[in-house]
């Protein structure tokens, strides 16, 4: 899997030209035994224009909104793909991401999220949204059912912000053509 | 029959469900989606994709799938057919002018291949509303006991005040889980 190797501040730069590339599939990601090094696609194999416009974590119990992040209309697509986030730990939360697809039909769009600690695979997320309406704007949102993890490990993960990351695969018919990461500090959910 | 099996026993190891929420533009699709997951419906648009929710209940993963319900839209249900279990078809009890071609949507609905397993709810929305017909009337309307491809059930619902929403998609999930978790 070396094929980039960046630092995350740094914003992506294209990959070497995509035939001397092997396309990446859903089995190939699925086996990966710790965070992908660096970017596994371009930001330009995104043809299909899929393009993610909302993100809203809200309680379940109490229906607030603990988390919104939305994305005003016209900007730039590529300048905000790939960026750092912080969350915290709910595990009665619902996440709804919204995103909008081109001109173009698509076909089996699935997401695969891996979330690591360092090097411990924490929970593998695999979700097919299958068929996207060319134009469309869809909204998708799944319960929170983030693991029980033991409390030992759960210290080590809030003593060490940042080191709880994950990847963000999108395929189209089996292909890779979108690939995010974010990072994660905790504050052990403490409640005031 | 042998594929089936193997769906059968992975689903029942989840307990997973896929239903399909379909209907007219402005039936109430999200507004009862939203309703049923306790979200606020005070700001609902015309849906122009789908949404989805996964969500739990009574033990059960449901994945439900709304999909926008306008005539340029309508050409692309049948993409969400497959593996569905269960299809709730909104009725906007109200529009009176549209429900010839509200039944004309449902029966060729229910004549696709893929929705051929499906249980089908209808859901006689907007009770609130003055002048909506009353489920024997819409039954009559939309001539429902004609219906003999599936199992199916008219429920009054109001996505307003909630009225019903659970009831419907429970008997759903029951005429379901009857079909597909206790054939071994």
């Amino acid at each position: 899997m070396s094929v980039v190797r960046e630092k995350h501040e740094t914003i992506p730069r294209p990959l070497p030209a995509p035939e001397n590339n092997k396309v990446i599939r859903p089995e190939d990601v699925l086996r990966l035994p710790k965070i992908a090094d660096g970017y596994l696609c371009d930001p330009d194999a995104n043809v299909y224009d899929i393009d993610f416009t909302r993100f809203k974590i809200r309680d379940l119990e109490s229906g607030a909104v603990l988390f919104e992040i939305a994305k005003p209309v016209n900007i730039d697509a590529s300048a905000e793909v790939n960026s750092e986030s912080e969350e915290s730990i709910d595990p009665n939360s619902g996440a709804t991401v919204e995103f909008t697809v081109g001109s173009r039909p698509v076909n089996r769009f699935r997401m695969i999220e891996r979330h690591f600690f360092r090097d411990k695979l924490l929970k593998t997320f695999d979700f097919e949204f299958g068929f996207c309406i060319p134009y469309s704007r869809n909204t998708c949102e799944h319960i929170y059912e983030f693991p029980t993890l033991p409390q030992e490990l759960v210290n080590e993960m809030i003593a060490a912000p940042f080191e709880t990351r994950s990847d963000s695969f999108y395929f189209v018919d089996d292909c890779l053509i979108m690939h995010n990461k974010a990072d994660y500090a905790y504050n052990g959910g403490v409640q005031t | 029959m042998g594929f089936l099996t193997v769906l059968k026993k992975m689903k029942q190891k989840e307990k997973e469900m896929r239903i399909l929420i379909l209907g007219l533009d402005n039936a109430g699709k999200t507004t009862i989606l939203k309703r049923f997951n306790g979200e606020p419906i005070d700001t609902i648009s015309p849906t122009l994709g789908f949404n989805i929710k996964t969500l739990e209940h009574r033990g059960f993963k449901l994945n439900m799938w709304d999909v926008g319900g306008q005539k340029s839209l309508r050409s692309y249900w049948r993409n969400y057919f497959e593996c569905t279990d269960g299809l709730i078809w909104v009725v906007d009890s109200a529009d009176k002018r549209r429900l010839e071609d509200c039944m004309k949507e449902l029966n060729s609905l229910l004549l696709e291949e893929r929705l051929a397993g499906s249980t089908l709810l209808i859901f006689a929305n907007k009770q609130d509303l003055p002048g909506a017909y009353n489920i024997n009337q819409l039954r009559d309307i939309l001539e429902l006991d004609k219906i003999k491809t599936h199992h199916w059930k008219i429920i009054s619902c109001s996505a307003v005040t909630g009225e019903n929403l659970l009831n419907g998609v429970d008997w759903l999930i029951n005429d379901i889980a009857a079909r597909i978790f206790t054939l071994d």
